[in-house]
């Protein structure tokens, strides 16, 4: 497949409006579809490797694929054009949402609605993750960890910036030791 | 100054956030309800269901906080807060990542991860369905669209429906 990156920072600009616009339930589909299928800016395998580099990071993953492709074809530019590309449209919806919503609010069916649909959010959040415990079930090792996080932020309410540096450390030594 | 403590709160979540949004969405609810009081607990999970189901990047749920905490300027700063120390760290990290294609300490990092985001995205779902006096129907709602999203490839967006349409019979 021949691809070639953006050849203008517009163009760059609306690739990244089109994949902000259109991503309901979920954008990393969408830049899959927008990047490798449509635009043909990027193989799929360097996408993939994209992917992955930002999952790895902390922070929004898909805000971190726009900065570092952004910055791989424009550099500075690249970056923040991109970046105000792909927040620019959903920041501008999810706000008009939430205005229309606070004028509604004041009507129960409304709230009970809302509220219905913020309770199947936090079961689509335990699904994805049982899908990706999956993986996990076979080493004891990672099952303490997800335990371990589990109780300590859920049910106990510690502080994430106390939980996650401790978690880290104690996955990486399980890690170097191969039982993860 | 509400404006600084949103970018300060938010910019430390950007630094922590390994696995992406999800991970820290249980330390989100504990800040904006509990430590800080911009939203109620009932109001928050009501924040996080219009962001999942507008389109865009789930991150955007900060800005409908940030909203509620301090206007537009708000929202403005929380979404930057979020976003600007991770893409700080992106942008100098990017060039690192080929270099270290093939170090042990790379992989090691890359396998913690994925326990703790399955750990904390479970406390993230708990924690949205559980206010201070706990709710079955919510938790009935929540273990319905958990099986559902589980089994079978679904399109997000049927399954908040669903969700909402739930929440209209029992809510109420």
């Amino acid at each position: 497949m021949q691809v070639a990156p953006p050849r203008t920072l517009t163009e760059l600009f609306t690739g990244f409006l089109a994949i902000g616009a259109r991503s309901f339930g979920g954008v990393l589909p969408w830049a899959y579809r927008t990047m490798v299928e449509e635009r043909r800016w990027l193989t799929q395998a360097d996408f993939a490797e994209t992917i992955g580099l930002c999952q790895f990071l902390p922070g929004p993953n898909i805000g971190n694929a726009s900065i570092v492709l952004g910055k791989r074809w424009f550099g500075v530019s690249g970056a923040v054009v991109a970046f105000l590309g792909l927040m620019a449209l959903p920041f501008v919806f999810v706000m008009a949402l939430g205005m229309l919503y606070l004028e509604w609010a004041p009507n129960p069916a409304v709230r009970a609605v809302v509220t219905g649909v913020g309770a199947a959010g936090a079961g689509l959040f335990i699904g994805t993750a049982l899908k990706l415990g999956k993986a996990l079930v076979r080493k004891p090792a990672a099952l303490v960890l997800v335990a371990g996080c589990f109780l300590a932020v859920g049910v106990g309410r510690w502080s994430l910036l106390i939980v996650m540096p401790l978690a880290m450390v104690l996955g990486i030594f399980c890690a170097r030791r191969d039982w993860l | 100054m509400i404006l600084l403590d949103l970018a300060l709160s938010f910019g430390v979540l950007s630094l922590i956030a390994f696995g992406g949004m999800p991970s820290v969405m249980p330390e989100m609810q504990r800040l904006a309800v509990d430590v800080k009081g911009w939203t109620t607990h009932a109001q928050f999970i009501q924040l996080f269901a219009i962001a999942q189901a507008a389109p865009g990047p789930n991150v955007l749920v900060v800005s409908l906080i940030g909203w509620r905490a301090a206007g537009l300027p708000g929202a403005v700063v929380a979404l930057l807060a979020v976003c600007a120390p991770a893409a700080v760290l992106s942008w100098w990290i990017a060039d690192l990542w080929e270099r270290f294609k093939d170090s042990p300490w790379r992989r090691a990092i890359q396998r913690a991860i994925a326990p703790l985001v399955v750990g904390l995205t479970l406390a993230g779902g708990y924690v949205l369905c559980t206010p201070a006096t706990p709710d079955w129907r919510l938790w009935a709602i929540a273990a319905g669209a958990a099986a559902a999203a589980f089994a079978r490839r679904l399109h997000p967006l049927w399954l908040l429906a669903a969700g909402g349409a739930a929440g209209a019979f029992l809510l109420r």
